[in-house]
């Protein structure tokens, strides 16, 4: 069954001649143990995507689900519940908060759901596979770029979601740290049996994935 | 709590220098308060010790004590009991050739009433004789001794001072306490005046006959020179510096809120509730107001300490809570109005950007 699907689905921002619609129509589903990417040029409208997928915003007509579960019409705190326990984000950009240490990070998460959480070895575990184990009492703007992507990718998996969404999460890796979120996310669909959804623009990403999908102008198409 | 405490923790120039306003801040008031009621007390603080609740005065003097004089006729029909004492008030400028003159005010007082039985000594004994004097602390401070002999407005005789008291204030100046006798000889050439005043600590004592009136102690109190332009004054000052460093509190907030949205959008976007954040919010003022006021308690503390008595200030436990809790309040009311913006933060916003 469909851990997430996406029926119909419109996002128009503005009104008038501002106009601007930046999901036409699209249909989409995700299965556990699942790795899709959604790849398309800039302004295609692949954030709105995962902010509609992910429960930030709603649609403006159409239908998503979670579980078999209509999204559409959770007040603001069902849909934070959902982001805190089913959803894990890994953003475009500033991930993290900034006056947290990577560890104070995940405590955060901790003060905020109690249960379910990873447990410390299961976190030593994710910290060495993403190669950020040194890093943890470093604060944000002690960080590359790339070992910041990394810290949010472990923030969002520390909450243990089903799904997880990511925008763009390998845009500032090497090659070698690529080919581990890779395998990392491949692992966590297939032993974890976790949906995961890439927003890329890299091509190296596509060696991981079950299924393709392209966006240009808000249209959606499925090209694996 | 967490998030507030870790970010003040990791921005400490940031949230130093808002503590160090709010420090500031309530160092003046408690400062303008001390003095505010230190400046009243001097004015008020031997009617305050005689538990004063009436005052019987010449209704012609404009309830004013110094100008007050009660003959024999007016006081013939006075009851006079152990709640009553009779006071001859008058004003002098004490001198002695090894020290600052002082001006002040001459108590005459009766051996037999309350007002003398309860003087606070603080060294030495209470006069006894019509050539002895027992003088606010005041003179102690200001170097007179126990022994010293003191003329009063250029009397030939002199006046010895054997003990010292507290809480001998009126009219801002010290008072001398003596015998009724000597303040007839102060007042000179009045043989039928018996005294300036009766005071009566019972509640609800009446004596009206000739040119007797009894005030209530409030009223008497709000005559008294200066007394209540001058608490007028301070209260508006203070008045003022509450609304002031409200709005200085509550901008600094909401600018350091506003600075915090994108993150605030990022935590939401990551399922944190917004009551989180808010209780972050609200917290981490507390936190900035009680270490800033605790501080200016500090710093209050140790100036009381190192000022010289003279400084007419009063550091009452009382003001310093209510200065404390006026500025707590203050610092809550301002992190409550960015509250909106919070609460209106769209995690949306965080994605993409
Ligand atoms: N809040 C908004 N208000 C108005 N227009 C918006 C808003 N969010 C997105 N858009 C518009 O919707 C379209 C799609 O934007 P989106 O951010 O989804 O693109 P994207 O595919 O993620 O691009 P990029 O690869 O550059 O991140 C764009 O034309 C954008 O200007
Ligand atoms: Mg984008």
């Amino acid at each position: 069954m469909a851990v997430i699907e996406l029926k119909d689905v419109t996002k128009v921002f503005g009104t008038g001649s501002a106009q601007v619609k930046a999901l036409k129509d699209v249909n989409f589903q995700a299965n556990k143990g699942e790795v899709v990417l959604i790849m398309g040029p800039s302004g295609a409208g692949k954030s709105t995507f995962l902010t509609i997928a992910g429960s930030l915003q709603k649609p403006s007509s159409g239908l998503v689900s979670i579980n078999g579960k209509d999204i559409t019409k959770l007040s603001a705190k069902q849909s934070n519940n959902l982001r805190l326990n089913k959803v894990g984000f890994v953003l475009q950009a500033y991930n993290l908060v900034p006056f947290l240490n990577v560890q104070e990070q995940f405590q955060l998460v901790d003060k905020v759901k109690k249960q379910g959480n990873l447990s410390k070895e299961e976190l030593t575990d994710l910290l060495k596979q993403l190669g950020i184990t040194d890093l943890v009492k470093k604060y944000p703007n002690e960080l590359s770029g790339g070992q910041q992507q990394r810290v949010a990718i472990a923030r969002a998996l520390y909450a243990n979601p089903e799904i997880l969404l990511a925008d763009e999460p390998t845009a500032s890796l090497d090659s070698k740290n690529v080919e581990e979120v890779g395998k990392l996310f491949k692992d966590l669909a297939k032993s974890h049996e976790k949906a995961v959804m890439l927003v890329t623009h890299d091509p190296r990403l596509e060696q991981y994935a079950d299924h393709i999908y392209n966006m240009m102008d808000g249209k959606m198409a499925k090209k694996k | 709590m967490f998030l507030a405490i870790k970010e003040i923790k990791r921005e400490k120039l940031r949230y130093g220098l808002i503590i160090l306003m709010i420090f500031l801040v309530s160092y003046l008031i408690f400062m303008l308060s001390s003095l505010a009621v230190g400046l009243a007390s001097e004015n008020t603080q031997a009617i305050k010790s005689w538990n004063t609740q009436e005052v019987v005065l010449n209704k012609n003097a404009n309830v004013s004590m110094n100008q007050s004089t009660l003959t024999k006729t007016d006081l013939k029909k006075a009851d006079i009991g152990s709640n009553e004492a009779l006071v001859g008030e008058n004003a002098v400028v004490a001198k002695h050739k090894k020290r600052p003159s002082v001006s002040s005010q001459f108590l005459g007082v009766k051996k037999s009433q309350f007002i003398y039985k309860n003087l606070e000594l603080v060294s030495g004994k209470k006069a006894t004789k019509n050539n002895e004097v027992t003088v606010d602390q005041d003179f102690k401070v200001k170097g007179y001794k126990i022994g010293d002999k003191l003329e009063l407005n250029g009397s030939k005789k002199k006046y010895k001072i054997v003990g010292f008291v507290k809480n001998a204030k009126i009219n801002i100046a010290p008072i001398i306490y003596g015998s009724m006798t000597t303040w007839k000889k102060l007042r000179q050439g009045m043989p039928d005046v018996q005294a300036s005043a009766i005071i009566s600590r019972t509640n609800g004592y009446k004596y009206n006959h000739g040119n007797a009136k009894t005030y209530p102690v409030k009223q008497f109190i709000q005559k008294l020179p200066g007394h209540t332009a001058q608490n007028m004054t301070f209260e508006l000052m203070i008045g003022f510096l509450f609304v002031i460093s409200l709005i200085i509190i509550a901008v600094f907030l909401y600018i350091l809120t506003m600075q915090k949205m994108h993150n605030f959008a990022v935590m939401r976007a990551q399922g944190i509730p917004s009551k989180t954040l808010v209780g972050a919010t609200i917290s981490q003022s507390i936190i900035l107001v009680a270490v800033g006021v605790i501080l200016g308690l500090i710093v209050m503390w140790i100036t009381a300490m190192l000022l010289p008595a003279a400084v007419p200030m009063s550091f009452t436990p009382s003001i310093m809570i209510i200065g404390s809790v006026g500025m707590l309040l203050t610092g809550i009311i301002g992190s409550l109005i960015p509250i909106r913006s919070i609460l209106k933060v769209d995690p949306a916003k965080a994605i993409g950007e």
